[in-house]
């Protein structure tokens, strides 16, 4: 699994993925932890078939008592259906997590976790003094979704917004956007329902001083790239299926 | 036996017992219809089927003792299913566990595993030994609803008898208590595939 610091300042942000022991016939996916001083948060922590590589991939960063928090954008499996392992490994944590979820996350296992369900408006998280937003996302691509923007690193985390289908080792950042936009035209247009819900989120997000934009597939965007995004995001008909 | 095949055969060992008690309620209703059937038949005969209309109270009350214990059962499979999925649960985090620790053998903080590990493991065994116990009283519990079974056999074989002293309703009250032996037959048959069921997963064990 492959490690990639995108913050280094008074705390954290590690990208982990690319991982070269990953089943071929599942998605590729990015992980990212804050690293506080005394704690840890994982933000789509990832399938079952990650958890073995991801949490000895995060002991190099934290014990495992002081991974407090996990932060689950939606429900999909490639996000959190390691779940029911964390729950046997995790003595004290906290799951962050779509309020309207929570009786389908449960299904993979949650006896040990606390279940903080967020309400559709949003909220933030608290991690040894530095505050997290939790920006909605709803119906981008599920119908409870959330995204975690984080002002002094000026980092947002975008989910599935911003996802690219890449090959094997891809590299970490976007380097040519223009070259980047077919990688990620369909699974915007097929993945993403609603035009009103993109736009609502763009609003939303035109707001935030970004300078990294996180996605959980594919390259990260930075600096102008985020606002060349944006754009072309904004001009891209989706929910093409129908 | 491999784990995962073990966890496999308890799987369906738990859900066929469920399937197999489903049966047992619905021949267990069958001999309260047939025994209200020949309540019936014995009130139309009178007094030549006097001696079979204590007996048509005495089916009706095995066939509610059986559904009663039958619903007990089944409470019991319930929370026994539970117990295999956190079994489950746990024996596959402490395998995904081991993998970690190999994969982390290079991580500054490798170690802080242990407690978890060594959590995972205890509740492992707790787990294990509660289902055994469990399997164990859901035998006796079986073995109780053959108790009703066997008596309602003996009762139909009474019943034939008294049948045959009802003249011109000797025919429908055989058949009665044909039916009602051959439904403590069938509930015989499932509840003793339910503990060979249960048996193997405690041989496993």
């Amino acid at each position: 699994m492959k490690m990639t610091k995108i913050y280094d300042g008074s705390y954290q942000w590690i990208m982990y993925g690319r991982d070269e022991n990953k089943p071929n016939n599942i998605i590729d996916t990015n992980q990212y932890i804050i690293r506080t001083a005394n704690r840890c948060l994982l933000l789509d922590p990832g399938g079952i078939e990650l958890f073995a590589p991801m949490l000895a991939a995060v002991l190099h960063h934290a014990p495992v008592e002081e991974i407090t928090d996990l932060f689950a954008s939606h429900q999909d499996p490639d996000i959190i259906s390691s779940l029911g392992l964390w729950d046997q490994a995790l003595p004290h944590a906290k799951l962050h997590a779509p309020a309207l979820w929570e009786g389908f996350l449960r299904h993979f296992g949650c006896q040990t976790i606390e279940y903080v369900g967020i309400p559709d408006s949003g909220g933030t998280i608290e991690l040894d003094g530095t505050e997290l937003q939790i920006i909605p996302a709803h119906y981008l691509h599920s119908s409870a979704n959330f995204h975690i923007y984080d002002p002094k690193a000026k980092i947002l985390m975008s989910g599935d917004v911003g996802a690219g289908l890449e090959a094997d080792g891809a590299p970490i950042f976007v380097d040519d956007f223009n070259a980047h936009v077919d990688r990620m035209r369909f699974f915007h247009q097929r993945w993403m329902p609603s035009n009103q819900a993109k736009r609502d989120w763009i609003d939303r997000v035109r707001k935030l001083d970004i300078d990294i934009m996180a996605p959980q597939h594919g390259r990260i965007f930075k600096g102008d790239d985020v606002k060349r995004f944006l754009d072309w995001f904004e001009s891209l008909q989706v929910g093409i299926a129908i | 036996m491999n784990k995962p095949n073990q966890a496999k055969s308890k799987f369906v060992a738990v859900a066929s017992i469920a399937a197999e008690l489903s049966a047992v309620m619905q021949v267990a209703k069958e001999i309260s219809l047939a025994a209200a059937n020949a309540k019936a038949i014995a009130f139309r005969a009178g007094e030549k089927a006097k001696g079979f209309q204590p007996i048509t109270d005495f089916i009706n009350e095995l066939a509610k003792e059986t559904i009663e214990l039958v619903n007990k059962i089944n409470e019991h499979a319930s929370s026994l299913y539970q117990m295999t999925v956190d079994e489950h649960r746990l024996a596959e985090a402490c395998q995904y566990l081991e993998t970690v620790y190999t994969l982390a053998e290079d991580a500054p903080y490798a170690s802080s595993l242990d407690e978890p590990m060594e959590l995972a493991q205890q509740r492992t065994q707790q787990c294990r030994m509660q289902f055994t116990t469990h399997v164990n009283q859901l035998l006796e519990q079986l073995e109780e609803v053959m108790h009703p079974a066997r008596a309602a056999r003996v009762i139909a074989a009474n019943s034939r008898i008294e049948a045959s002293q009802a003249g011109e309703y000797l025919q429908s009250l055989q058949a009665v208590a044909e039916s009602v032996d051959n439904a403590a037959q069938v509930i015989h048959d499932k509840v003793q595939r339910c503990r060979s069921a249960l048996t193997v997963i405690n041989i496993t064990e």
